[in-house]
């Protein structure tokens, strides 16, 4: 307390606390938001890592077929023939030899209803709790012959079936009945991580989940005397070319990495969601410190007058924001953990399987948290503290002179160079794309920070008129808000202060902007993926499985034996090298040219068999090749194939850039193959009625599909797009509520200012009724700017993302006008809502009081 | 002219200031020169809009004029960039103002010792202790100003003008929002400060009664010094006001 600009700061937070505690909040909110995303990630990381650690359980060694290229955990492997674990077993120092076998098993419950899960339905080859993985037996026994099984506890238990009751499952090959023996476990948990999981003996497990002999891999326990890599070292030897021996670390590992990679995308997507937050509290913070700053006028002045320096203000100005900053930090970070808790709580209820973890703040969390927190806040504070250096020392006797310091600046310059930059960087970055996906995203984000400060700068200039607008128009139905006292009263008020009215409003702008572009976008996808539909699908069914898990290729076979369905095909995937870049490869019947129409340019779809290779025009023209020439194919076991092109077409909506024909799959890849979905067409002079209930009987004996005709398949689609949307726009709440505290705190601080002037209009008979009218008026006058300039800059953002989003994706550019009239009704309760707590204050001023304050 | 009692403390030379500028231009002060002897308590008096906050922000370095030159001591303050006027403010000038006076949020103690905190000096305790008692602040020094009456706030300024021993004080108009009472208090307080303390005072007003206090009265009168008066009365000055009046 030596210092005088340190107690002078301290001094002048405290005086201010309810002043500055909504900027807290903002703060505390964008921390919050930021450090409950890596928490969040650290902790579900932290809990997968640890799974995948007590499934490997007592593997040492693992043997599994080579891949030519590509991700390691991702990768389609050949199996390996179960035949080799003879050999392995005779080596020296090889305790145990397992069969890894893990298939799609879907457990119907005793309703008949196919049990659902948040996670994967598998099935597995298990050899009991004294085997190499991780499963433990809780109860029971282990199954050890044909019609017995085992159920992880917490799937048994959620279907209702205790030890001893007869399990209905289906398998990629058929139905089974089976006698639930045993209960299993995870580790140290009763379930499967979100996932159910049927257990096994081996030679139960190769039939029931038609493996053939084949196992996924080879599972190797040393012996304790052994040393691992010696073993390792002997396998190596004995394994044939196109098999190698990994160490039971780095498969799970490399099981743990893939999956860590997509929690990764999913805290850098919450991150974003922070960052916008942070942006918008920065608002709040900027206005707060400039409106606090101008209240202060003289005190400042007198500051100079008696001595200050121009540093020491902005010292004192910039150390309340120290002290905002660090505040808000530590209550950020708590926060977050509440942040953490609520989005997974918000993404199992939509359908994710988060698996329950212990909440982790590591120290890096902390770090960013802290330089996030203070950063933000010391940045937001430096404008205004550098124009409370500029009042000049007479102001404390001439206030008048240190409001024009304050407000000299060259705004409009600025604004006008800002925006256009922003709007250049913006385009820039969606349309030339420079650096890929990270220059895209990089350069449109900051191209939108600028775009959104160049027209919060502007904004000022028509904040004014804007103002007046507004409340001539705004009640329209009724008598203009400008014919009552109140109403005349906020609307001069909004207009008497621009500046502030404009960085309110702008607050709001950036986050329902956002909502806007999010809306026009979404409303393109959709409109441009139902006009895809109608104009190139003419499949009558569709059958897909929602887990992400594919279809069993039985399915389709049984739906193509149907006689009251025409073509059938169904839709695999792979991946192949080509040209020496990973390409993603479809395989189809030739039949799906009844089903899909992909525009052939040249050739025929009759093509598609054979060792023929259709080709979209974009890489035939890449690759300059024509029909009859040949591609050079390296799949990822490795065999390699010269294909020849049998056709070029112009539509890859569907269909993807490259197709060959299932036998030509079936030739290259002993992968065990899975659809990915299926296309039906109706037979000739049958009725649509009795074609589905033909195909939902053959569905019957296939829990996990999900058959839909047109409509429906459009329906689920544009479900799954809305559902997505609920979350982005979940997601921007949090940036729209901190909007909203921004625009009750500058009313509030107004209401402060105005404390002698509400009561000279008390004095002089206006009613608390009226004053707080006039409160929520200009509180609504600032809400509908702030949506009107949000929607103004929102809507051509998202027509220039439907632009430069591809052609397979977007094809229409739509303006949901709904959206946009609920945006402003919205912007209206909104107004009222941030006018509560100023309003009452303003109304509860003391006549006497308000007119004795200066 | 190098007697001690006539050694100068601050004063204006051809001081000219004009604010606006072509048809809306006002000439507030019209090539003014004027000495403040040091030791001195002086009086500026006019009509409103004479140019006496002026020309008393001018010499307090916190306006700039438009021509002439300010000297405190003898520095010239337009040699001054805005780093060294500050510390000229802090160091070499008090001020006392009509009302504001103080920071809010500090107690008297600490207003009255805000000029050398920011400076970063400590304040000789002695004299400290002797200007707290001569402006009976004592038993008031821990009150925030929201607790203390106008008068009492009057004093806190007053002592703060004198803590830091300044060459010269500048006071617009202190009494301005007094009673009359309150008012003379203050006026003896600062006349004690000339007589006892060896201060330099320089004092807009208004009041024939408070100008009395002071050793010599200057009038100004659109922009320009019209007179002045050693050792006034307060008959003598409202005679000479009459007089400048009409
Ligand atoms: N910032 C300004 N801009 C324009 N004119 C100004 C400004 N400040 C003062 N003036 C003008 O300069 C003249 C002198 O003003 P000044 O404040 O010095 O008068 P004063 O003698 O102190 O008056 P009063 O007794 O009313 O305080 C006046 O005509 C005033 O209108
Ligand atoms: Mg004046």
């Amino acid at each position: 307390m030596t210092s005088p600009v340190v107690r002078l700061t301290l001094r002048g937070v405290l005086a201010r606390k309810f002043r500055i505690l909504l900027t807290i909040l903002a703060v505390v909110s964008g921390v919050a938001f930021v450090s409950g995303a890596f928490i969040l990630t650290d902790s579900v990381k932290g809990a997968i890592n640890n799974l995948f650690v007590e499934l490997r359980g007592d593997v040492d060694l693992e043997v599994r077929s080579t891949i030519a290229f590509g991700d390691a955990a991702r990768a389609e492997r050949d199996p390996v023939p179960i035949s080799m674990m003879k050999d392995i077993a005779a080596l020296d120092g090889v305790r145990l030899v397992e069969a890894n076998l893990l298939r799609q098993a879907t457990i119907i419950k005793p309703d008949g209803e196919p049990l659902k899960t948040s996670g994967p339905a598998f099935g597995i080859s298990w050899n009991g709790p004294d085997g190499l993985d991780g499963r433990t037996l809780l109860e029971g026994v282990i199954p050890t012959k044909a019609g017995e099984v085992a159920i992880d506890k917490a799937s048994a238990k959620r279907a209702g079936y205790v030890l001893g009751d007869t399990v209905v499952i289906v398998g990629p090959i058929g139905k089974g009945e089976f006698t639930l023996v045993g209960l299993t476990g995870t580790g140290s948990t009763s379930g499967g991580g979100g996932a159910s999981v049927c257990a096994f003996d081996p030679i139960t497990a190769n039939e029931f989940l038609g493996a053939d002999n084949k196992a996924d891999s080879i599972y190797i326990g040393v012996t304790p005397s052994a040393a691992s890599s010696a073993v390792q070292k002997a396998i190596e030897k004995v394994l044939p070319s196109g098999y190698e021996v990994i160490t039971g670390e780095q498969s799970a590992k490399e099981t743990a990495g893939a999956i860590n990679e997509i929690i990764d995308v999913f805290g850098k997507v919450l991150l974003g969601f922070a960052a916008i937050s942070l942006f918008v509290s920065a608002f709040l913070i900027f206005n707060t410190f400039a409106i606090i700053v101008s209240q202060r006028l003289r005190e400042l002045a007198l500051l100079r007058a008696v001595g200050a320096s121009t540093r020491q203000i902005h010292q004192m100005i910039i150390g309340e924001g120290l002290v905002v900053g660090i505040v808000a930090t530590g209550l950020g970070l708590l926060g977050g953990l509440g942040v953490a808790k609520g989005i997974t709580a918000l993404f199992n209820a939509a359908g994710a399987a988060f698996p329950a973890a212990d909440l982790m703040i590591s120290s890096r969390t902390i770090l960013l948290s802290v330089v996030i927190g203070i950063g933000v806040t010391l940045a937001a504070a430096i404008v205004p503290a550098i124009r409370a250096g500029r009042i000049p020392p007479v102001a404390a006797m001439r206030p008048e002179l240190g409001f024009s310091a304050l407000q000299r600046s060259k705004r409009l310059v600025v604004g006008i160079v800002t925006l256009f930059s922003g709007i250049t960087l913006f385009s820039v970055g969606l349309f030339v794309q420079p650096g890929g996906t990270v220059g895209t995203l990089g350069g449109s984000a900051i191209g939108a920070v600028l775009l959104f400060l160049g027209v919060a700068s502007l904004s000022t200039t028509v904040a004014a008129p804007a103002s007046r607008a507004i409340s001539r128009i705004l009640p329209f139905p009724l008598r203009p808000m400008t014919n009552s006292v109140p109403g005349r009263l906020a609307s001069r008020n909004a207009q008497r202060t621009p500046r502030r009215t404009a960085s309110t409003a702008s607050a709001l702008m950036v986050g329902l902007a956002l909502v806007s572009m999010v809306s026009v976008v979404a409303a393109s996808v959709k409109k441009s993926f139902t006009d895809q539909l109608k104009a190139s699908v003419t499949a009558d069914f569709f059958v897909t499985n929602l887990s992400f898990q594919g279809l069993p290729v039985a399915f389709g076979e049984r739906l193509a034996e149907l006689p009251e369905l025409g073509s059938v095909s169904p839709f695999r995937a792979t991946r192949a090298l080509i040209n020496g870049e990973e390409k993603q490869i479809g395989a189809v019947k030739p039949e799906m040219g009844d089903l899909v129409d992909i525009d052939i340019q040249k050739g025929s779809i009759d093509s598609l068999v054979d060792g023929n290779i259709l080709l979209h025009t974009d890489p035939a023209r890449d690759l300059n090749v024509g029909i009859g020439d040949t591609v050079d194919v390296t799949w990822q076991n490795g065999t390699t194939s010269t294909l020849t092109v049998g056709a070029i077409y112009a539509d890859s909506t569907v269909a993807g850039n490259w197709l060959i024909g299932l036998d030509t799959l079936a030739e290259v890849s002993s992968a065990p193959p899975v659809d990915f979905f299926i296309g039906a067409k109706i037979a000739d002079g049958v009725s649509i009625e009795d074609a589905r209930t033909a195909v939902d009987k053959v569905a019957a004996d296939f829990p996990s599909a999900e058959v839909q005709d047109q409509a429906e398949f459009q329906k689920s689609q544009e479900d799954q797009l809305n559902q997505l949307l609920a979350i982005v726009y979940g997601l921007l709440i949090f940036a729209i509520f901190i909007a909203v505290l921004g625009i009750a705190n500058t009313m509030a601080l107004s209401v402060f200012e105005r404390t002698h002037e509400f009561g000279l209009l008390r004095a002089v008979g206006m009613s608390r009724r009226h004053l707080k009218r006039s409160v929520r008026w200009e509180a609504i006058i600032v809400s509908v700017f702030g949506a009107t300039l949000g929607i103004v800059v929102g809507i051509p953002l998202g027509i220039a993302v439907s632009i430069a989003l591809p052609d397979s994706f977007v094809t229409a550019t739509v303006i949901p006008l709904s959206t946009i009239v609920t945006i402003l009704i919205a912007s209206i309760v909104v107004g009222i809502f941030a006018a509560i707590f100023p309003a009452r204050r303003a109304a509860k001023l003391d006549v006497l009081d308000a007119i004795a304050t200066h | 002219m190098t007697d001690v009692s006539t050694v100068v403390a601050a004063g204006a030379i051809n001081a000219s200031k004009i604010y606006g500028k072509d048809d809306s231009e006002v000439r507030a002060l019209d090539d003014v020169t004027v000495n403040f002897v040091l030791g001195q308590f002086t009086a500026i008096m006019g009509p409103s809009g004479s140019g006496k906050s002026t020309l008393m922000h001018c010499l307090a370095g916190l306006d700039a004029l438009t021509s002439g030159r300010v000297l405190i001591g003898d520095t010239d303050l337009a040699q001054l960039d805005d780093k060294q006027l500050t510390s000229l403010r802090r160091e070499k000038i008090g001020f006392i103002f009509q009302a504001y006076n103080l920071i809010p949020t500090l107690s008297a103690l600490e207003n009255i010792t805000l000029p050398m905190d920011l400076g970063g000096v400590k304040p000789d305790q002695e004299w400290l202790d002797t200007v707290i008692d001569k402006m009976n602040l004592r038993n008031r020094l821990s009150h925030r100003p929201s607790e203390l009456s106008g008068g009492q706030q009057q004093r806190v300024a007053v002592a703060r003008a004198l803590a830091s021993r300044p060459q010269i004080i500048f006071a617009d108009e202190p009494t301005g929002n007094l009673d009359s009472k309150t008012g003379a208090e203050i006026l003896a307080f600062m006349k004690h400060a000339v007589t006892d303390l060896h201060q330099t005072i320089v004092m807009v007003t208004h009041d024939p009664v408070a100008a009395a206090y002071a050793d010599r009265v200057i009038f100004l009168a659109d922009g320009k010094v019209v007179d002045e008066i050693e050792n006034p009365t307060s008959e003598l000055v409202l005679d000479r006001m009459k007089r400048l009046g009409s």
